[in-house]
């Protein structure tokens, strides 16, 4: 029977109507988990983590709490901006998890709920297990954040690399000065160009702000005033931590090459240390074990030494990324169990060992992952040492500035006390809160 | 009724077509049927270009649980003023003189070369064409690789006995990699519009020039570039409004740097709204770009029109 003019306008208009109401059916409050359900986005791309999360973790917790988890991988580079729209937009999840360095935006605009009581409502022993890391997710003494793992970095190196340049392995060095001498032992050029790096500190985006850190912290500085409110990174102390980094690129006794680039988020295999062009090279404990993993053959050829010192020992770490409360959970019992299961005693271990990351719980350093892992051991120990960036709503920004202007100081474009005085200057108004 | 008459090559027959205006009843159906793009337009151009536009006379944060906060002609005051946006306006305009030329000028000499019949053309039209239908982000991961230290690039260097490069790392170099991977993308797509330009001019015209004695030089000038004016005119447009978006490529290759040395307009405009959570400056300097394009490619219309 053919249409008529009538159906054929009312079949039209409910195939609009319905292509909006899927444009449009995306609001609705936060958490999409359903009324008994959660959603949790996690950061990373790990596999070995999304694995053991998606198919055995959050399998058993939804087991033992009869619930559903919905769980959501997203990129580090992408979370950020993916939460913002989602905040937005009404859909955040009702758990989530990224750096400590994001908290102190979350609480500035009320985005994420305070956990004081329920971590005093945890037994007295969990408490202390945990407490070495929850000092991180703090924002003006407030718990916001639980760590689900700790992060170090340190400098590893190719023993055999350091047997071949007469340096003994046993004893690498010690302080930031033996290092560079060390460097240059190690380094090897070609046609004027550095084609093996003596020494390879993190310098890119970012990357290159946590070194300064490193640096800064061992030369007794810090990045900012007590208060939070003022620039404290271009002090002398500052200047030399500068001054340092930028010397191992510039001029013709340059040890390390590769300025800019992310070589700790490529693949383990080609990760500098692992290919052999570079001797010495700032890592994480997960880049560490990692590199094993992937070159069996250098696993016994891995070193990896304790913080280095310029005026003390100091290392950019502290509190890994953890999980946060959505304040407009409508779950939010729900959503503290998921975090207390995720840092439970056995569930926490397993995790730090799939991550390749610092178990979260003091007692983990005695467990089976970190007696069975070598390597894992100096991060472990050089947790007194691990210097986080600062809890203050407008880091990310600050970070930004300070990361440009010390990139113009490691291309030689200005002197080091330039660069600092110039980001101190830009972020000043940032940090005021202006 | 209305009676519409088609201009149209007089014929024996000809006479005026006559058009009826069609029925209240059919101009609803049409309606009706035209409802759901009208639709989609709406809703995810419209509403979102109108709301930036909105958003660009504000102060806003998706992270304020406030409503935007009016602060007239401020963002737009301010982008005058900053070194950052004005660095990010420059390196976008070179980013597009570099590769416009050779986008248009090799896609060009690619479609003369196709426009041939000789045996194994289909495969080589199919082999130029592969660039195009690559996503842009597959693309360029791959040639992150090849950029790399140990990727293709560096190992023909050392083949030739020549020092590795860090093509990405390096500010004097960054921009023209990603160029030269942005003309290879574009090449496809811009030699299959010039060869459907070129299949399109009459055959005739090229055999009254080799009549009245021009050479292939001579009816290259004479007749194919200006046969070709129209999809000369499209093609370029169409280049420069997407390549002064370019944003993809340089958030793979070397996310804005290095010294911000290839920081496009777009990828300020990335910055400033996800990692700054400032959406007011950031639909400020879109809109700021929208002016760009639209003015840059009104000057290439009004130009290469006029010539023709």
């Amino acid at each position: 029977m053919p249409l008529t003019a009538r159906r054929h306008v009312t079949l039209a208009v409910a195939c609009a109507g319905v292509l909006l109401a899927t444009a449009c059916g995306t609001g609705g409050g936060s958490g999409t988990g359903g009324p008994g359900g959660l959603t949790v986005w996690f950061p990373g791309n790990s596999a070995p983590e999304i694995e053991l999360v998606t198919k055995t973790l959050v399998p058993e917790f939804e087991k033992a709490h009869n619930v559903e988890v919905e769980i959501t991988y997203v990129d580090w580079g992408q979370i950020s901006p993916k939460l913002n729209a989602a905040f937005a937009a009404g859909t955040a999840p009702d758990v989530f998890g990224h750096g400590p360095a994001a908290a102190a935006g979350f609480v500035q605009t009320g985005r994420i709920d305070k956990l004081d009581e329920r971590i005093a409502a945890l037994p007295a022993e969990d408490r202390e297990d945990l407490a070495a890391y929850l000092e991180g997710g703090k924002v003006a003494g407030v718990q916001y954040m639980i760590p689900l793992s700790g992060q170090g970095t340190l400098i590893a190196y190719r023993e055999d690399l350091l047997t071949a340049a007469g340096l003994d392995p046993a004893s690498p060095p010690r302080t930031w000065a033996e290092a560079y001498q060390a460097a240059q032992k190690l380094t090897v050029r070609e046609d004027g160009a550095v084609s093996r790096a003596g020494l390879l500190l993190q310098s890119a985006k970012t990357q290159r702000v946590q070194t300064f850190l490193t640096l800064l912290g061992s030369e007794g500085g810090s990045l900012l005033t007590g208060d939070g409110r003022k620039p404290a990174w271009n002090g002398p102390e500052g200047t030399r931590a500068l001054e340092y980094f930028a010397r191992l690129y510039q001029g013709d006794t340059a040890v390390s090459n590769q300025l800019g680039a992310d070589f700790a988020n490529q693949p383990a295999a080609q990760n500098p240390l692992a290919t052999g062009k570079a001797a010495m090279v700032m890592a994480t404990s997960g880049q560490v074990i990692q590199i094993a993993k992937a070159r069996p053959d250098l696993a016994d050829k891995i070193g990896v030494m304790p913080p280095l010192e310029a005026a003390t020992a100091k290392t950019f770490g502290g509190a890994g990324p953890g999980l946060f409360v959505n304040a407009d959970s409508a779950n939010k019992d729900l959503a503290w169990k998921f975090i207390e299961f995720m840092v439970s005693r056995p569930v926490s271990d397993r995790y730090a060992q799939a991550a390749g990351a610092l178990p979260v719980r003091a007692s983990a350093a005695t467990g089976a992952y970190a007696s069975e892992q070598p390597l894992l051991k100096p991060f472990v120990e050089a947790a007194p040492a691990y210097l986080g960036s600062p809890n203050v709503p407008a880091w990310v920004q600050v970070r930004d500035v300070l990361d440009k202007h010390i990139e113009q100081a490691l291309a030689g474009k200005v002197p080091a006390a330039e660069a600092l005085a110039a980001a101190a200057a830009e972020a000043g108004p940032l940090l005021a809160g202006e | 009724m209305s009676v519409a008459t088609q201009a149209g090559p007089a014929t024996a027959r000809s006479r005026p077509a006559v058009r009826r205006r069609p029925s209240r009843r059919r101009r609803l159906i049409g309606l009706a049927f035209a409802a759901p793009a009208i639709a989609y337009l709406a809703v995810f151009q419209m509403f979102p270009m109108l709301y930036g536009l909105y958003l660009s006379f504000t102060s806003y944060s998706p992270l304020d649980r406030g409503a935007p906060r009016f602060v007239g002609l401020g963002n737009y005051a301010a982008l005058a003023g900053s070194a950052e946006f004005l660095q990010s306006v420059g390196v976008t305009v070179q980013f597009v003189a570099e590769v416009l030329p050779f986008a248009v000028g090799i896609a060009l000499g690619l479609a003369l070369l196709a426009n041939r019949r000789v045996r194994g053309i289909g495969l080589w039209r199919a082999g130029l064409f592969l660039p195009r239908i690559v996503p842009l982000t597959a693309v360029s991961l791959v040639w992150l690789w090849l950029y790399s230290p140990d990727g293709w690039f560096n190992s023909l260097l050392a083949d030739a006995g020549l020092r590795p490069h860090t093509w990405l790392l390096d500010e004097d170099t960054a921009l023209h990699a990603v160029a030269v991977m942005r003309v290879w993308k574009a090449l496809g797509g811009n030699m299959v519009l010039f060869l459907a330009g070129l299949q399109a001019i009459p055959k005739t015209l090229y055999e009254a020039a080799a009549l009245d004695g021009a050479g292939a030089w001579a009816r290259f000038r004479h007749v194919t570039l200006p046969g070709l004016r129209p999809v000369m005119v499209y093609v370029i447009t169409v280049n420069i409004v997407y390549l002064a978006q370019s944003f993809a490529e340089i958030f793979i290759l070397t996310g804005g740097g290095p010294l911000g040395s290839t920081t496009t307009t777009n990828f300020l405009i990335y910055q400033q709204a996800f990692q700054n959570n400032q959406f007011g400056s950031a639909s400020a300097m879109a809109f700021v770009l929208f002016a760009l394009i639209f003015a840059f490619s009104f000057v290439a219309m009004r130009g290469m029109g006029r010539r023709s």
